[in-house]
């Protein structure tokens, strides 16, 4: 589904350069749950950004679906983003002047989509908090309503960024079981995390250092032992 | 999502700044259309004012004495028909208000009490249209045939109510009705009689003959009179043109006055409002490069993120244009009443000023929102995403 092939990418500031990512390469099969692990600094989130066709890489290639995302069209990219997949950042990104419902039609592309809006607020117990704003709802109620505005256009691929690095213990849980749950229905996830905890759901973690991999481990996740 | 209403959202939400940028459009609109009202309103209480003073250019047959067109009752004639040719002429834009006039000294009218006075007769054809032209306001004396207009010190020897009477070139008299006496001040008139041009001719026996075209110079860039003089000897090499340079010194200088007051201020006060607004959209942009990240990573363009800011330039734009032309206007209407004497009541809206408003503002204030719209549309969404917020 998504290979990547000798990715790399430096930054220049001045005159010094940094390099976030160097010959990257691994693959995701549909249905995988993908956690990248690493400190602070070694190339997580441009990994993902690369991945999101947000970032592009100064060498490499990165095909979804055996087609080289960065050889299309910048239209091309912007569908690939908007109708195979969705975001989960670790800042909830509500706009403060769209209503919950609002902040989830942002990402519906079609009135099948918008038409579920009901049926997601209710599973995520947000029932009658759709005309509500986002500075009237609490930290769970945010961060359950930036994650229905990830999966209601049914994205063949979830990028979660730090999802659960502002959340207390309890939402944590509540974000990774519904993380879990859009797996256990047939999604793909990414996720990318500096806690090594929160790959016990994931059947692939790579280890991330000075943006080189140091470990790429195939397994069974311990949720399903 | 419909992206009218995330703009409309967005705009209500951050009410300071946009009621700022309204603002500013309004007061904009409101400096160009009041400054524009006002500056038609003194042309056109400038044009009242110059009436009364009358035209500037008077076009005589080559060779006359204009010492002798005062003094003596003899001076060379043309064809009336000339003013329908300068005037039906396409190249003759550089004067308006054609009137022919048949002048000349009578040595000796006798009065009700049988005194003998020297007094002009002045006879007056109706004013030339030059249809090619846009229409304008009749500028010339008006007398309707049949009647006189009477100037003030002839008319102190004429009783209320009486007609008056003259006696022809054939020998018998003719009486005209009066409708009008004059008051003093008037210039030459003040010891004459207005005729209608028909009338004088008849009395005089001169049918078919005028000595003076009385017209409005243009302001041109060649000089007014070099123009004037230019275009009508192209038609008739027999006439010559004068200027009464008071007369197209004071118009001259008052439309100028007013130009460069208008040309100035509007500009001046519009590129202020600009970069205010230029100023006030950067730093919205800089508030939303959250919001803009994440509308990139759900998939939408450059160009539509570039369109959302230009349409919430454009709305504002259009609002503060409909607001400020009718402040503008209003402003207009009361400083008017206090500036201008005759023109005071009738300044009005001016509906074609409103329609380019409409145009002009929405477009300025998209334009104004250009580089701040282009930066958002650059907005990396990877770079502000990860940044802590």
């Amino acid at each position: 589904m998504i290979e990547l092939r000798d990715i790399t990418k430096i930054y220049t500031r001045g005159s010094v350069t940094f390099t976030a990512l160097k010959d990257i390469s691994f693959n995701i099969n549909k249905g995988d749950y993908c956690t990248v692990v690493g400190s602070s600094g070694a190339g997580k989130s441009t990994l993902l950004n690369i991945i999101a066709g947000l970032v592009h890489p100064d060498s490499g290639n990165i095909y979804y679906n055996r087609s080289d995302i960065y050889q299309q069209k910048a239209g091309d990219l912007n569908n690939y983003r908007r109708k195979r997949l969705g975001f989960v950042f670790q800042q909830f990104y509500l706009m403060p002047y769209l209503t919950v419902a609002e902040n989830i039609r942002l990402a519906c592309h079609n009135k099948q989509h918008a038409g579920k809006l009901d049926f997601y607020l209710g599973k995520f117990s947000l029932s009658g908090m759709g005309n509500k704003y986002p500075s009237e709802l609490s930290v769970g109620e945010k961060q359950r309503t930036a994650f229905i505005r990830a999966i209601i256009s049914e994205p063949e691929m979830l990028l979660a960024d730090e999802p659960a690095g502002n959340l207390d213990p309890g939402n944590r849980s509540v974000l990774m079981n519904l993380i879990g749950e859009y797996h256990k229905n047939g999604g793909t996830v990414i996720l990318v995390t500096h806690d090594p905890s929160m790959s016990e759901h994931s059947n692939i973690s790579i280890t991330l250092e000075k943006g080189m991999i140091q470990n790429n481990t195939m397994r069974v996740p311990s949720t399903q032992k | 999502m419909n992206a009218l209403r995330l703009i409309i959202k967005e705009l209500l939400y951050r009410k300071i700044s946009s009621l700022i940028i309204l603002f500013t459009v309004i007061i904009a609109s409101a400096v160009s259309v009041g400054i524009y009202s006002l500056s038609k309103a003194s042309e056109n209480e400038t044009r009242k004012i110059m009436r009364e003073q009358g035209l500037n250019l008077y076009i005589f047959p080559k060779g006359t004495n204009l010492i002798d067109f005062y003094s003596a009752n003899n001076t060379p004639c043309f064809p009336e028909n000339y003013i329908h040719v300068l005037a039906e002429s396409k190249t003759f834009d550089a004067v308006r208000h054609l009137t022919g006039i048949l002048q000349v000294k009578y040595p000796d009218w006798k009065d009700h009490n049988g005194s003998s006075h020297q007094i002009l007769l002045v006879g007056y054809k109706d004013e030339a249209m030059q249809r090619f032209l846009p229409e304008q306001e009749i500028m010339g004396t008006d007398v309707v045939k049949g009647t006189v207009q009477v100037g003030a010190l002839v008319a102190r020897n004429i009783p209320e109510g009486a007609q008056f009477t003259i006696t022809g070139n054939d020998g018998r008299q003719y009486s005209f009705d009066i409708a009008r006496r004059l008051g003093e001040g008037k210039g030459m008139i003040d010891q004459g009689v207005a005729f209608n041009l028909a009338d004088l001719q008849m009395l005089l026996g001169m049918e078919g003959k005028i000595n003076k075209i009385e017209a409005l110079g243009c302001v041109c860039k060649d000089g007014r009179i070099n123009n004037s003089r230019k275009q009508v000897q192209a038609i008739f090499a027999d006439l010559e043109v004068t200027e009464i340079s008071s007369i197209a010194d004071a118009r001259e200088n008052q439309r100028l006055m007013m130009n460069k007051y208008g040309a100035f201020i509007i500009p001046f006060i519009i590129i202020s409002c600009l970069l205010i607004t230029g100023f006030l959209f950067y730093q919205n942009i800089n508030a939303r490069k959250y919001e803009i990240g994440l509308l990139k990573a759900l998939g939408n363009s450059t160009g539509s993120i570039l369109m959302m800011i230009l349409a919430k330039a454009f709305i504002l734009g259009l609002a503060g244009a409909v607001t400020g032309f009718f402040a503008g206007t209003l402003v207009a209407e009361y400083f008017g009443k206090e500036i201008f004497l005759f023109t005071a009541t009738s300044i009005k809206p001016l509906w074609n000023l409103f329609w380019y408003s409409l145009l002009i503002f929405p477009v300025l204030w998209m334009l104004s929102s250009w580089i701040p719209a282009l930066i958002a549309s650059q907005t990396d969404a990877a770079k502000v995403l990860a940044e802590e917020y």
